[in-house]
């Protein structure tokens, strides 16, 4: 501090020599790049904040770059995804959450468009190799991954076409096949992954050999079989399981004759099968399902388990549907099934506080039916996997699908607990990050454990009302076996929804902490600050005051205890 | 003098040259050196903590400055950034006495305009020290027609000497010398309407402002500059002491008052209304009030007294709404919404 005589004049200036930083009692603000919600909320484990964030600066390529670093299938995602980010999105609470879903696959099929490469270096020829098993969607995202993090990837296919249950379990009118054929096609070009068509495990290739041949062996052999069906014994001769008669469907193009149909189950296969069905010609389709359908009054763990559109466009398209139902007993003419009794049942938690299903005795009442079709899920094939299967599925207990015989690891719908596109890109990237720690010799692999932000750490008072925007849809009439339902957004509505994005957690740069700051503690750089943002805080003046991060629209500001 | 003498006798009193690109620069500036904004009040003041005045005269400091002097009154503004031997002023600064930084301005005007110098003189006080104290300096000062901008900092009361109501205390306020009890609920009078006091002066330009608008309030303070004679702007700044809100909400309680109508941010030149700040969507006074301790007495609902007087407070608000045609008939971008907006990279200048 200048030493000054008395009746001197202050010095301009000298006020900076005084450290007001030391008046901060307990809190200092701190930038927090907290998860944003749909973040957190993926379950192929996308950032849609970070992509979203390099759209709103207009770089496209760049954005699907960063999507492609967690899912490399955005074209196809983008179409049959549930989209748990936007039921998670903060601007819910705005005007309506951001339309990802759309947006997605907008970049996805413009980069399929404009060619741009998957950006991965090539590994080195030495690499260790993984082994794959089953070419779906979990196979080619852990090759993908395999690549990324400097490994080579092999994958083993017993179909002669990659793609698993995108091509066999999704009617072309959610996901069209040359949308598959473009994507994967690309994705299987990148160096290092190598496909082997028409190779069975069991058949082909064993278990024990790949352990022995390679690094690693992930296996995402998806669910093959259906499984037993019946109805206190009762099991109609001429019985099509869900899945079975939607891939056959797919391959002969007709279905079974009968005008009356019931389909039990309540999944997104029972739900397309459903909708089939009907446009094939059939005049009543019934879907009994135990599950309630969404509304006011049912608990939302009893809602029924299918994409929330899809719903609504089946109840469009005149699918009928029981809920709080199930099949009680077969009207068997000779093992020809001619009608059913459907009885009203709950859910109910009973005395050992294990939930039950309760049925109610008089609400019986019996459909007439030309076909019962049961869609009550599949389980993994087991040849080739004799030994690991526990209930019919590879289950794992740790998060990356580690099984018990060392190296090898599972992924996708083979785990059981699993029943997205989503989840089984998200279960490769694990299994590849597993698979790479693996290699490395390192103790455990590593995921992202930062917090979700919630909503109530936005400001949101900052951001103008912008209402979202919504894709075409085919009318009902116009449905066909092969047109595609939903439509394309469009560039502009794109970017008008990229422009919507909240940057839950992330700074925006808007300068606010900058502007409020009454202490100058917050200084703005145009380089990039060490922890990602433009500004850095002056603790030596910062009297803590709480005043940036109250401001913060993002909540990346906020205040933590002094160390 | 033409632009060019100005600019090097500018660059020679603040030694700004920037370095030609091959000269090595002395001693490379720290982060706080290169901000692109003039500081013209720098960090080390001693204001508390969420300060709402010390953050409104950094952004009309901002604004005004470099080429800028000031006459401050008596207050907290005089009394935090000046403790002898320190000075947080990067700009020519003086202080008299409570009543007279009008008077002290004018007479640096006049000092100015005898050199042949342009820089602009401005004046500083508090609600105190331009509501009460130094009313009539202020008076005579836009009568005589300076060259000055004065820019009152309202926070509403005495704050300085332990928070006193002024004449610019709202009705039913809270403060040392009128406080809420028994007998009454805190001040009995009605703030003073003094902006239309100033109005009738018949000044050029005078204006309100809030901190809770800074892309607003140094518009305002940008186009006074530019005025060659009187203009006045009141800003209203949150003070957290005395209104007795948490330190991080001072900005949350200036918007509120905006947005409820109790501070109207309104524009008048030669008297009459030349613009104003729309509210998006009018709150209740009651959202501004439950957040402050000086309100606290309001929100007894049991209490006939408390409604009486937060009727009495909503009634004065719709009043203001009413009167300055606050209630926008659609979303526009000058709104209290579409002022806030911000996008990536900085305000949204014309946002919705």
């Amino acid at each position: 501090m200048a030493v000054l005589t008395r009746g001197a004049y202050a010095l301009p200036g000298t006020s900076l020599d005084f450290k007001t930083g030391n008046w901060r009692s307990t809190e200092v603000p701190a930038h927090v790049h907290a998860k944003a919600p749909c973040h957190g909320a993926c379950p192929a484990g996308e950032d849609q904040q970070a992509w979203f964030g390099l759209l709103q600066q207009n770089n496209l390529e760049g954005a699907w770059r960063e999507l492609v670093s967690a899912n490399p299938l955005p074209a196809i995602t983008g179409r049959v995804c549930p989209h748990p980010c936007e039921t998670a999105c903060n601007r819910v609470t705005l005007d309506g959450a951001l339309a990802i879903h759309n947006v997605e696959r907008w970049l996805g099929d413009r980069a399929i468009e404009h060619g741009w490469a998957y950006p991965a270096a090539a590994p080195a020829a030495d690499a260790p190799v993984v082994a794959i098993v089953g070419a779906g969607p979990a196979g080619l995202s852990a090759a993908w991954h395999c690549v990324r993090l400097g490994l080579r990837a092999e994958i083993f296919e017993a179909l002669p076409e990659a793609g698993g249950l995108l091509r066999s379990g999704i009617p072309p009118t959610r996901l069209p096949r040359d949308v598959i054929d473009a994507e994967i096609e690309r994705l299987l070009a990148v160096p290092g992954i190598t496909l082997n068509l028409r190779a069975r495990l069991g058949r082909d290739v064993t278990l024990d050999g790949l352990r022995r041949s390679h690094a690693a062996v992930l296996l995402g052999p998806g669910c093959q079989e259906g499984k037993d069906w019946s109805v206190q014994g009762a099991v109609p001769v001429d019985l099509h399981e869900g899945l079975a008669l939607l891939r056959e469907f797919m391959d002969v193009g007709a279905f079974p004759p009968g005008d009356r149909v019931i389909v039990h189950g309540g999944g997104n296969t029972a739900m397309d099968l459903c909708r089939m069905l009907k446009r094939a010609g059939a005049g009543h389709v019934t879907l009994v399902t135990a599950s309630g359908l969404p509304g006011p009054e049912t608990d939302p763990g009893d809602v029924i388990n299918v994409v929330p559109r899809e719903l609504e466009e089946a109840l469009e398209e005149g699918v009928e549907i029981i809920a709080h139902a199930t099949i009680n007993r077969l009207i068997m003419k000779g093992s020809k099934v001619t009608g059913v009794e459907v009885v009203s049942l709950r859910k109910l938690k009973g005395a050992d506080g294990r939930t039950k299903r309760v049925s109610f005795e008089g609400t019986e009442r019996v459909l007439p039916v030309d076909l019962v079709v049961p869609c009550v899920g599949e389980r993994v094939s087991p040849e080739g996997l004799e030994g690991l299967l526990r209930g019919g599925y590879l289950r794992s207990v740790d998060a990356w699908g580690r099984l018990a015989a060392d190296g090898v690891i599972a992924m996708g719908d083979a785990r059981g607990d699993r029943g997205t596109v989503a989840e089984a890109i998200g279960d490769g990237r694990r299994a590849a990050l597993a698979a790479a720690a693996l290699v490395a010799g390192a103790p455990e692999p590593q995921e992202d454990a930062r917090e979700v932000l919630q909503a109530n750490a936005l400001n949101t008072r900052y951001y103008p009302p912008r209402a979202r925007s919504a894709a075409p849809k085919l009318p009902v009439e116009a449905r066909t076996f092969e047109a595609e339902i939903e439509g394309c957004i469009g560039s502009d509505a794109a970017l008008a929804e990229a422009a919507r994005c909240l940057s839950c957690g992330n700074c925006l740069a808007c300068d606010n902490c900058w502007t409020f700051c009454p202490d100058n503690a917050v200084i703005k750089t145009v380089e990039l600050a060490r922890d990602g943002s433009h500004y850095v805080f002056d603790l030596d003046y910062c009297k803590g005051c709480g005043l940036c991060a109250a401001e913060c629209p993002t909540g990346y500001i906020q205040m933590v205890a002094e160390a | 003098m033409t632009d060019e003498t100005r600019l090097s006798e500018l660059r020679a009193k603040f030694g700004r040259v920037p370095p030609a690109p091959d000269e090595p620069s002395p001693k490379p500036l720290t982060l706080r050196e290169k901000q692109p904004r003039f500081e013209g009040l720098v960090s080390g003041h001693r204001a508390c903590q969420g300060c709402g005045e010390a953050l409104a005269a950094r952004l009309v400091m901002e604004s005004a400055g470099p080429d800028v002097m000031v006459a401050n009154a008596t207050g907290c503004l005089e009394v935090f950034t000046t403790p002898w031997p320190q000075s947080a002023w990067h700009v020519p600064w003086i202080h008299s006495l409570f009543e007279n930084a009008p008077a002290v301005a004018s007479g640096m005007e006049a000092a100015m305009k005898a050199q042949g110098k342009k820089t602009k003189v401005l004046a500083f006080g508090g609600d105190g020290g331009t509501y009460d104290i130094g009313f009539q300096a202020l008076s005579g000062m836009l009568e005589r027609y300076h060259n000055i901008l004065y820019v009152c900092y309202d926070n509403e009361a005495y704050m300085n000497t332990g928070i006193q109501r002024s004449s610019s205390t709202p009705h039913a306020a809270s403060t040392t010398t009128s406080p809420a009890g028994k007998d009454r609920m805190g001040k009995r009078h009605l703030k003073k309407d003094l902006l239309s006091i100033i109005a009738a002066h018949h000044v050029p330009y005078a204006a309100s402002a809030s901190v809770a608008f800074p892309a607003d309030l140094q518009r305002k303070v940008r186009y006074a500059m530019g005025i060659e004679g009187p203009t006045f702007i009141v800003v209203h700044s949150p003070c957290p002491l005395g209104w007795k809100h948490a330190s991080a909400l001072t900005i949350e309680v200036a918007r509120r008052a905006v947005e409820c109508g109790l501070f109207p941010l309104v524009e008048l030149e030669r008297g009459s209304l030349s613009n104003v700040m729309p509210i998006r969507s009018p709150r209740p006074v009651r959202d501004y009030l439950e957040v402050q301790g000086r309100f606290a007495h309001l929100m007894k609902d049991k209490d006939p007294r408390a409604e009486k007087e937060r009727d009495h407070l909503q009634a004065l608000a719709d009043y203001n709404i009413a009167t300055f045609g606050l209630a926008g008939a659609a979303q526009d971008a000058n709104d209290t919404g579409g002022a806030a907006a911000v996008g990536r990279g900085g305000p949204l200048v014309g946002g919705m």
